[in-house]
């Protein structure tokens, strides 16, 4: 199987533990735009389609690509960074941070919402319990 | 008078050329280009020790990758106008691919 397979797997695997996760719910009610638990779905695909590669599936910093780079990619879930910060990284680039320059730019590619929502999908991943939003 | 340069003289220069550009004698520089968020081309073919030079034609960042065994690189990403080059320095299949842009691929094939 091809990398890219394995990527659009994911994808399809992760839109449909959200939607049975959702038919299975006490409220059928779809979830409003605006809610937190909406956000972090949306940030699920953003973050399948486009950081899996470097940060792994899991967002431990294990991805297929990550044996590139020195230093490895981040591991979001145990990151001690807030979301201020997280939304810097993910639209300037690790390098306009004084962080890794391999993390690219993502302000031209994705839109305000979509980086939002990237940082609230990995919020939801953090472990660390003193990890401040 | 007439100017008739001599071979010696040719293979020189093409010598120096290649001692101050870092290249092996006969290597080629392919140039391709990302454009449209795609590569110029989907599959190329070079030899060991050819190069080939990204160049961005796209208004945004770009990126260019390959985790394949004959080779493993990634040349970072750049703006409008920026190039990054990398030698195929052994035989085999590289599948290229840009960070930002997971539906841009090609493949470049390294013979000997």
């Amino acid at each position: 199987m091809k990398p890219h397979d394995s990527r659009a797997l994911w994808i399809g695997a992760l839109i449909v533990a959200c939607l049975l996760s959702w038919a299975g719910g006490v409220h059928a009610q779809p979830l409003p735009r605006d809610s937190r638990d909406a956000s972090v779905f949306r940030g699920g695909l953003v973050f399948a389609n486009y950081c899996v590669t470097c940060h792994g599936i899991n967002a431990d910093g294990n991805g297929r690509a990550a044996r590139l780079y020195d230093p490895r990619p981040a591991n979001l879930r145990t990151t001690d960074k807030n979301d201020a910060y997280l939304g810097l990284i993910v639209k300037l680039g690790g390098q306009a941070l004084g962080r890794s320059p391999f993390m690219p730019p993502w302000g031209a590619e994705l839109t305000e919402e979509q980086m939002r929502d990237l940082v609230a999908y990995v919020r939801s991943l953090n472990l660390r319990a003193d990890a401040a939003p | 008078m007439q100017f008739h340069p001599q071979p010696a003289i040719g293979s020189l220069v093409v010598a120096a050329a290649c001692l101050f550009t870092g290249l092996p004698a006969g290597a080629a520089e392919h140039v391709l280009a990302q454009k449209g968020k795609a590569f110029s081309v989907k599959k190329l073919q070079v030899k060991v020790g050819d190069t080939v030079k990204f160049v961005n034609e796209d208004p945004f960042a770009h990126n260019v990758f390959s985790l394949s065994d004959a080779k493993s690189f990634d040349l970072g990403s750049f703006g409008q106008g920026g190039s990054k080059t990398v030698t195929l320095d052994k035989p085999g299949t590289v599948e290229v691919e840009c960070a930002v842009h997971p539906d841009m691929r090609m493949v470049i094939e390294v013979g000997k």
